[in-house]
């Protein structure tokens, strides 16, 4: 591959005039910008939204529905394994938790459980966890911090299975779990943190 | 006498947000005739395209909430269906349909002007099918989708230095290409 003449770049980056250029390099500004300028027309493609529009509308699967297609999917796992001093500064733990009914006065289903978030957020105004069993929507599952300490606290019933989860701080800081273990990147450039629940009755 | 202009895009995703799914359409007519050129340039492959562009937008639509700047929508809109396009990529080695294969259809009632645009387009998408993925991405975004290596960066997930690497070196195989096919 033949490297191009560095004012080419600068020419097509904007920083240096083509007209300022031997008539050899501005032939070569102009042949990329006429090739770029081909490949902005394409063929239009009908039906998208329509397409999209139907999808939306329909009701969402249920989570079991999303939970079997998540297990039948090939996905690509991320697990790291982070050293002990981390713990000391870790925001957040997970317990993966299954709280007999006598103890939480909660009615679960043969296939639920409880799953336990703890998180450490020292100066936080407000925690959420969001996740795929609430549609990734801040604020439905607030975290307490009752006695101040840093540590929030949740606890929710959710369906046994493995689900994606984020810690939402102050209502605007998207943070994974530094101690779940397990991670799946999703399709936004970040890691997403696992979670496994089993279920309360078995 | 006001004028009313189009909905902002945050203005449009609290809309969707509160529970106005029609308001999602204004996102739509927006961005995807972008969208689709985006991964028609990338898969090479109309079909494939459009199949990317409506997984994308369907995902775009379910992860709302998360989407942290709605200002910056356009380029979350780009990221989602850059993924869906490198995904389906990594399924398939090649594009579905090789431009090869598939010469451009000259349509009796062109006129020869016509005729010579199609073979034209023909020739740079073939240089551009020779590019890899990653470089043929980084000319896309620059010059056809008109992005800012900043835009590029937040569509990427890569950083402006090895950004504007992989436009130049996009640049020269290109060029290269095309000379060749002169």
């Amino acid at each position: 591959m033949n490297p191009i003449d560095p004012r080419v770049h600068q020419a097509l980056d904007g920083e240096i005039s083509p007209d300022s250029l031997p008539p050899e390099l501005r032939r070569q500004v102009e042949r990329l910008e006429s090739a770029a300028a081909l490949l902005v027309r394409v063929p239009s493609l009908e039906g998208v939204e329509r397409r999209v529009m139907a999808i939306i509308a329909r009701p969402a699967p249920t989570r079991l529905r999303r939970l079997t297609r998540w297990l039948v999917t090939p996905h690509s796992l991320v697990l790291r394994v982070r050293p002990v001093w981390s713990v000391a500064l870790a925001a957040v733990a997970v317990l993966f938790a299954i709280i007999p009914v006598r103890e939480t006065g909660v009615r679960l289903g043969r296939e639920e459980g409880v799953a336990q978030f703890v998180a450490r957020f020292p100066g936080a105004q407000s925690v959420a966890v969001v996740g795929s069993f609430n549609d990734w929507a801040p604020g439905s599952i607030p975290m307490e911090d009752r006695d101040h300490d840093g540590v929030w606290r949740a606890s929710v019933v959710l369906p046994a299975g493995t689900h994606e989860y984020m810690f939402v701080v102050d209502g605007e800081r998207w943070v994974a779990d530094p101690l779940a273990g397990r991670y799946v990147a999703d399709d936004f450039g970040r890691e997403n943190s696992l979670l496994i629940v089993r279920p309360a009755h078995r | 006498m006001s004028i009313r202009s189009d909905p902002s895009d945050p203005e449009v995703v609290a809309r969707v947000l509160g529970g106005d799914q029609e308001a999602f359409g204004i996102l739509i007519r927006r961005y995807e005739p972008g969208l689709l050129r985006y991964a028609t340039r990338m898969l090479g492959n109309g079909d494939a395209a459009a199949d990317a562009v409506a997984e994308g937008l369907v995902r775009a639509y379910r992860h709302l909430a998360s989407c942290r700047e709605p200002v910056r929508l356009r380029t979350w809109l780009y990221r989602i269906v850059a993924n869906r396009c490198k995904s389906h990529l990594a399924r398939h080695s090649t594009s579905d349909v090789s431009l090869e294969e598939a010469p451009p259809m000259a349509d009796p009632a062109d006129t020869e002007a016509e005729v010579e645009r199609a073979e034209q387009v023909a020739l740079v998408e073939r240089a551009l099918e020779r590019l890899s993925p990653e470089k043929r991405q980084a000319f896309v975004l620059k010059h056809v989708e008109g992005m800012s290596y900043e835009e590029m960066a937040a569509v990427t997930g890569e950083r402006i230095p090895a950004l504007k690497m992989r436009v130049h070196r996009a640049r020269e195989a290109l060029l290269e290409a095309l000379e060749e096919y002169r």
